[in-house]
């Protein structure tokens, strides 16, 4: 597993990928300390809506787990070396999780460094709520990592797809249709976050701490499983 | 050496939608170098994946030593496939590519399996470059390497002399016969009737994703021996010349294209090009061009087809 992990690292960490997701992971910061000087919306209420749902869990993270794990098979089926990987006697969970493993470790500085920095200028070094976002960016994190790797495998337009998926579902209805909360990953971020700073965020969560993170832990499950169904299944180029 | 077959495919068929790739296929295959020929698109590749295990079958089944193919990760690791894209990780060295296909096959010494296989393609000068600066058939020799560095039983080669030049075939030929002789079973595709001649104990021809004919090379040749060649002839009289081809035992019949050219058709092809310079030099012809018409391999399947 080691080597595939290797392997998967070594394909995914390019120049160009690696500056995208440093934009990335800038834009929320910038935007937190905008939120933080301007005086007329500095509750925590305006910082959680805006930063830490929408843009950061509902948007760039999703966005920098995408650029990376859509492409963690995609690159492979699409430049034929899928086959070097399928043709070895490894069980196909070994070669499932250590790319979701390589996708996680290549966006995790990214994710968890811009997640810590915005809690840090938001919430001014309080150390509960600062647990309670990198916790919550883990979770989110891992969900997305195995979601977007299943869909790099399951279609060739992962990327498209996946875009549309983080506009439309978390961006947009999920916001505006309460019961599609239950289907998102932004809001079971969100609570986590509730769940373990219940003080600082204050709204209702639609989901206790517990049930949040065991739906995540069970769905990320399920999605490696699907993932290496897949695998044992398609043909390979 | 074993005499019981490796790989059995019996029946197989697989078609993409209304496309049938490959159509009710049976053939068994024994320790040795056998050859699948075909023309490009005849559905060498595609029959190639299915017995790999990398693509599934539309109905029959493929075994090997016994075993199914598809999703049988432990069998993988008693087989080295080499396919026809020629893509490979770029950024990484030849080196590093080889051990890192050792290490996925669970190679127990990864280091040394690495340098013996990188010395067998006589590419250990070149080891520590990055692929991407490879020639092609550089690249080619250190994807052979990858495929034998876990000395795997059965040898799968898609094309795999693409791109390769004079001196780097007959290592290459060398090397698989050597393979062939420790009891291996290599099985290479190639669309290049020489190619497989010069390789192989025994042939499969597919065309149209059909097998056209099986076994020893010479017997496809005889067979190959009874079919009609067509020449085109071009010369400064034609109809003298036609008339002359037609007093020979080896034409069976001549065809005037119009302007100064004709096609002349002949099962006694040799004979023919003994022949033609001598009655064109006692005839006082000029000869301006001979050419052959269906020499292409096309053309030889498509013979066969349909004897």
């Amino acid at each position: 597993m080691v080597t595939v992990l290797r392997l998967t690292l070594r394909q995914l960490a390019t120049r160009s990928r690696l500056l995208v997701l440093a934009v990335l992971a800038l834009l929320p910061m910038g935007f937190a300390m905008m939120i933080v000087w301007d005086t007329s919306a500095t509750t925590v209420a305006d910082f959680e809506t805006i930063l830490l749902s929408g843009m950061l869990s509902g948007t760039i993270a999703p966005l920098m787990v995408l650029s990376v794990a859509a492409v963690a098979f995609g690159n492979e089926i699409e430049d034929r070396t899928l086959a070097n990987l399928v043709l070895t006697p490894l069980p196909r969970w070994k070669i499932v999780v250590p790319k979701v493993a390589g996708v996680i470790a290549a966006a995790a500085p990214f994710v968890l460094g811009s997640a810590l920095l915005v809690s840090l200028i938001g919430f001014n070094r309080d150390p509960t709520a600062m647990l309670a976002v990198t916790v919550a960016a883990v979770a989110v994190l891992v969900l997305y990592a195995c979601l977007f790797t299943w869909l790099g495998l399951a279609i060739r337009q992962a990327m498209g797809v996946g875009l549309l998926y983080i506009v439309l579902w978390e961006g947009l209805f999920s916001g505006y249709v309460s019961g599609i909360r239950y289907l998102s990953v932004r809001y079971y971020g969100l609570a986590v976050m509730h769940g373990i700073d219940p003080r600082r965020f204050a709204e209702d969560p639609h989901v206790s701490l517990g049930t949040a993170l065991l739906v995540m832990g069970v769905t990320s499950a399920l999605l490696v499983w699907r993932s290496t169904a897949r695998l044992s299944a398609m043909d390979v180029p | 050496m074993s005499t019981s077959p490796v790989i059995r495919v019996d029946g197989v068929s697989r078609w993409f939608g209304n496309v049938v790739a490959v159509s009710d296929v049976s053939f068994e295959i024994r320790p040795g170098i056998t050859g699948i020929l075909g023309p490009n698109g005849a559905g060498k590749t595609t029959l190639l994946r299915m017995m790999t295990g990398l693509a599934e079958v539309s109905s029959g089944t493929i075994r090997m030593f016994g075993e199914p193919v598809r999703r049988n990760p432990p069998l993988y690791g008693r087989i080295g496939v080499m396919s026809e894209h020629e893509t490979v990780y770029g950024r990484m060295t030849g080196r590093t590519f080889v051990r890192t296909m050792a290490r996925l096959r669970g190679v127990p010494d990864s280091g040394a399996a690495t340098e013996r296989a990188i010395e067998l393609v006589d590419l250990l000068d070149a080891a520590d470059l990055r692929m991407d600066t490879y020639s092609r058939g550089m690249r080619q020799r250190m994807r052979l390497a990858a495929t034998l560095v876990h000395e795997p039983e059965v040898l799968v080669l898609d094309e795999p002399l693409n791109g390769a030049d004079p001196r780097q075939r007959y290592h290459f030929q060398k090397l698989l016969r050597r393979l062939a002789a420790d009891g291996r079973t290599v099985l290479l595709s190639s669309h290049i009737l020489e190619e497989v001649e010069q390789l192989a104990d025994t042939v499969l021809l597919v065309i149209n994703g059909k097998l056209a004919a099986s076994g020893g090379f010479r017997a496809i040749r005889a067979a190959l021996d009874h079919r009609p060649y067509h020449v085109r002839i071009l010369s400064d009289d034609v109809r003298r010349l036609a008339g002359e081809l037609m007093r020979l035992d080896c034409v069976e019949a001549v065809r005037l294209e119009g302007g100064d050219a004709l096609v002349a058709q002949s099962t006694r092809v040799r004979e023919l090009q003994v022949e033609l310079p001598r009655i064109a030099s006692s005839a006082g012809l000029r000869l301006l061009r001979v050419e052959p018409l269906d020499d292409s391999l096309e053309s030889v399947f498509g013979y066969l087809v349909e004897r």
